[in-house]
This record gives structure tokens, sequence and C-alpha cells, in this order.
């Protein structure tokens, strides 16, 4: 499997060469073009593996879809173009018996050696980062492929590190995060509009994306008239 | 302090490496990401009167946030648009920037509040306008790309587009053709601005996009 991603980082496409019987595991809705010895098999299964009605549901409260596509080459050579609905990048992150924690709605596509599944992070810390209950949990052998809404930066930590809430992307599994306040004081960060961020602890890579969906949707909403 | 654009145009944001000692100013909710060596401390943006000004008049924020390191660190600072941002050094010159353009700048610089006129308020732009002076980096943002132009007589540009300018600027609100073409062109109101000096300008405007999400909402 070669994979090239081409007009990054605002209408960025990710193009995905498949040899005969490689197959690859995608969002649903992402594809965007593909060629015609590729068949489509629509599940809310892990490919040859298992999971069924409860993954599906654990992935839809992850913000991704209760169904997973697999697209499988049944000629050689191969391509399918895949690309997500928010303007944005897309990044490749090879695991090799790794796990990669993903943002809900981040996920675009993976190698079928890698296992996706729901990664609970707590009430508490659903309610005040802004972010999903459940996040997705990628392990596994293979290429992951990650979206964003904005650039994708990485930040190697080593120690801490402070994101603020709705700009992370993904992080390795030897890092967790705690929330807690951007500033020494509690209503001085509010004022300061950046309110509660997540604290990153460990060593590992992180992954944010510059933009933030919530703040353009604020600045956005007052201006749309109502339905 | 050390500052890089990246990403440019569609979604422009600084990295900046902080020395020990340094900080950087910047507009309410810019911070992305951060070192934990980098303390966060809120302040009114400019005085009490000055800041409630800026709120209610100028589409700013109320507070401001000023990033501090003892020990160096680095920071991300970001803007709630997709679109691009621009850096300029000041060096005792004065700039005014659009409301909601201004993401941040260094310490030295002095942010105030400047009267626009009715001009620009009808030209959709506000009545008041950010004032940056002083000496030192400031960073303002768009939605779109940035264009710079020069310009030494009358310039047209249309409502909405302009981020920022030099004082010796001066506004006009006129229509873009006669009454027939202003109102069926789709130009409508346009701005007069005569120089000489600096004009920047922004290649989409958040006006046409909500325009068009609102012709499309059922």
């Amino acid at each position: 499997m070669r994979h090239e991603i081409m007009a990054r980082p605002a209408a960025t496409v990710l193009k995905v060469n498949l040899d005969q019987g490689e197959s690859l595991t995608c969002e649903v809705g992402a594809m965007i073009a593909m060629s015609s010895g590729i068949t489509v098999e629509t599940t809310s299964r892990q490919r040859g593996g298992s999971g069924g009605i409860m993954k599906g549901l654990k992935r839809m409260f992850s913000g991704e879809s209760f169904f997973l596509n697999h697209f499988t080459a049944q000629q050689p050579n191969q391509t399918i173009y895949l690309g997500p609905s928010l303007m944005g990048d897309v990044m490749s992150h090879p695991l090799d018996s790794a796990t990669l924690i993903v943002q809900g709605s981040s996920w675009l596509a993976s190698d079928p050696g890698i296992v996706i599944d729901t990664s609970w992070q707590g009430f508490g810390k659903a309610l005040f980062s802004g972010e999903s209950m459940f996040w997705v949990k990628c392990s596994g052998t293979g290429n992951l492929f990650v979206n964003s809404f904005g650039a994708i930066y990485e930040v190697d930590v080593n120690g801490h590190y402070t994101v603020d809430t709705g700009h992370i992307v993904a992080f390795e599994d030897s890092l967790t995060f705690k929330i807690g306040k951007a500033g020494q004081s509690l209503i001085g960060s509010f004022l300061g509009g950046e309110g509660l961020v997540c604290k990153f602890e460990g060593q590992g890579k992180l992954f944010c994306q510059s933009h933030n969906p919530p703040s353009f949707g604020k600045l956005l909403g007052p201006k749309l008239r109502p339905r | 302090m050390e500052a890089e654009i990246r990403d440019k145009p569609s979604f422009a944001h600084i990295h900046v490496q902080l020395n020990p000692g340094e900080s950087i100013i910047a507009e309410s909710d810019a911070m992305a990401s951060m070192s934990s060596d980098i303390q966060m401390s809120t302040r009114w943006n400019g005085g009490f009167f000055q800041a409630v000004l800026r709120r209610i008049f100028g589409g700013e924020s109320l507070f401001v946030n000023e990033f501090t390191t003892s020990t160096g660190g680095s920071i991300v600072i970001t803007q709630p648009l997709p679109g691009d941002m621009e850096c300029i050094e000041l060096d005792g010159n004065t700039m005014y920037l659009q409301p909601g353009a201004y993401i941040a700048c260094e310490p030295t610089v002095n942010l105030g509040l400047g009267w626009a006129g009715f001009a620009s308020f009808i030209g959709g732009e506000g009545l008041f306008r950010l004032k940056v002076s002083g000496k030192g980096k400031v960073w303002f943002g768009a939605y779109g790309g940035i264009f710079e132009r020069e310009i030494t007589d009358e310039y047209i540009v249309d409502t909405g587009h302009l981020v920022g300018y030099e004082p010796t600027i001066s506004l006009k609100v006129g229509m873009s053709g006669g009454i027939f073409s202003s109102f069926f062109s789709g130009e409508g109101l346009v701005m007069r601005i005569k120089g000489p000096g600096k004009i920047y300008l922004q290649s989409r405007s958040i006006g046409g996009l909500t325009a068009w999400v609102n012709a499309r909402i059922y």
C-alpha cells in the first residue's frame, strides 16, 4: 500500500494505491473517487474480526459513524481518493504495535491491521474539555490517516505541555492529560477567553490542529439567520 | 523572540519561541498550545475604559493575555478564521487595524482605540478602529489571503475587505458607479480610500460567506 497526501493543508486529499487483495478501512462518506476494481463492504465490524453492534454504537458516541467502509482491491494497481468533509489537513502516522488516541471525528482511514476501538476519557473531561466522552483508540500495526480542521503540527512532549480545548487531534498513549486552568487564577483564565485547557503529561508525540472549529462557529453563528 | 508564521495563506498560525524573560501579548482565546514553562496572565485590554470602549465599539475583547516565561518556552498562537496572517514591525509609527484583525504583539507595542468615523461605519468597518503604535512586532490576520498595496491617490475597495491601513489614509464611502450599477452590479457601497499610504486587504470577506450561507439555509 502506497499513499500520497496532496493539496495540504487547506483542501487536502489522500490518494492510496491498493494492490490486489489489499484493503483499507475508511470513515463512511470519505471516498471521493476510486478505480472500478475496488469493492466496498459496509459493516459495523472490524475487517475479518470482532466487533458488532456494540462497537458500532460506541463509535457513534466518539463522534464517528456506526458503520465502517472496507475497500478491497480485486485487481492489481487500484487507486482510491479520500477527503474529509471539513477544510483541513490530513496526516499519516504509521503504527508498529503501538496505540494512538484520536479525537472523535478525526479518524479518516487505516490499514486493516489496526483495530479501531473507543477509549473512555471520563465524564469530567468530556464535560469540561469540550471534547467527546469517547475517543477513538487505534492500535496495531499499519498506516493510520487522521484529518483535522486547520493545519496539523506535531509536538514532542517531554514532561508537561498545555493545549487549548478544541486543538487536540491525536496523541500517543504514553501521554495522559488532565483538565486545568490556563492561567494562575480560574477567573483570569475565563476572562482571558482561554478558560480550561488540557494539560498533558508524559513522553510522546502529540498532534494539534492550528484552528479550532468551535471558535470559528462562535464567530460565524451570530451572523447566520435562524432557520 | 523568534516567530514564524506557518501554513500561509489558508490556515496561518504563529509558532513563537520565547527566550528567558521575554513575553508576548495575544488576543483573547488566541493560544492554541504552549509549553508548561510559560505563564499566562490576563489583563484589561489597555485601561478599563479603553477596554470597555474597545469591546463595545471596536469588536475586540475586553481582555488580552500576556504570556511570560522565566526559563524560555514555546507557544502557538492562532486566529478563529481560516486565513492568512501578516507581521509588521513598528518603529515609532502607527497603524490602524480593523475590528477583529489584531492577533498578537510584543509588549512594547501600545494598543489604543481610534475614532474611525461614520464613513467607516456605513462601509461596514465599524465606528472605531484599533490603533497600534510604539516599537515592536504586531501580528494581524484576515479571512482569506492578505495582500498589500501602496496607494498614492484615490483607490476603491469593496466593503468588508479592508484589514489595516496607515494613518495617512482617509476613508470615504461612495457608490461603485451610478445608482443603477451600484445596486445591480452586486458591489453596492464601496470604500473610497485616499492616500498616500499603505493598505492591507483580504481576499475574502466574512460578510460574503455569511450571505452565501444564509441564502442556502431553509
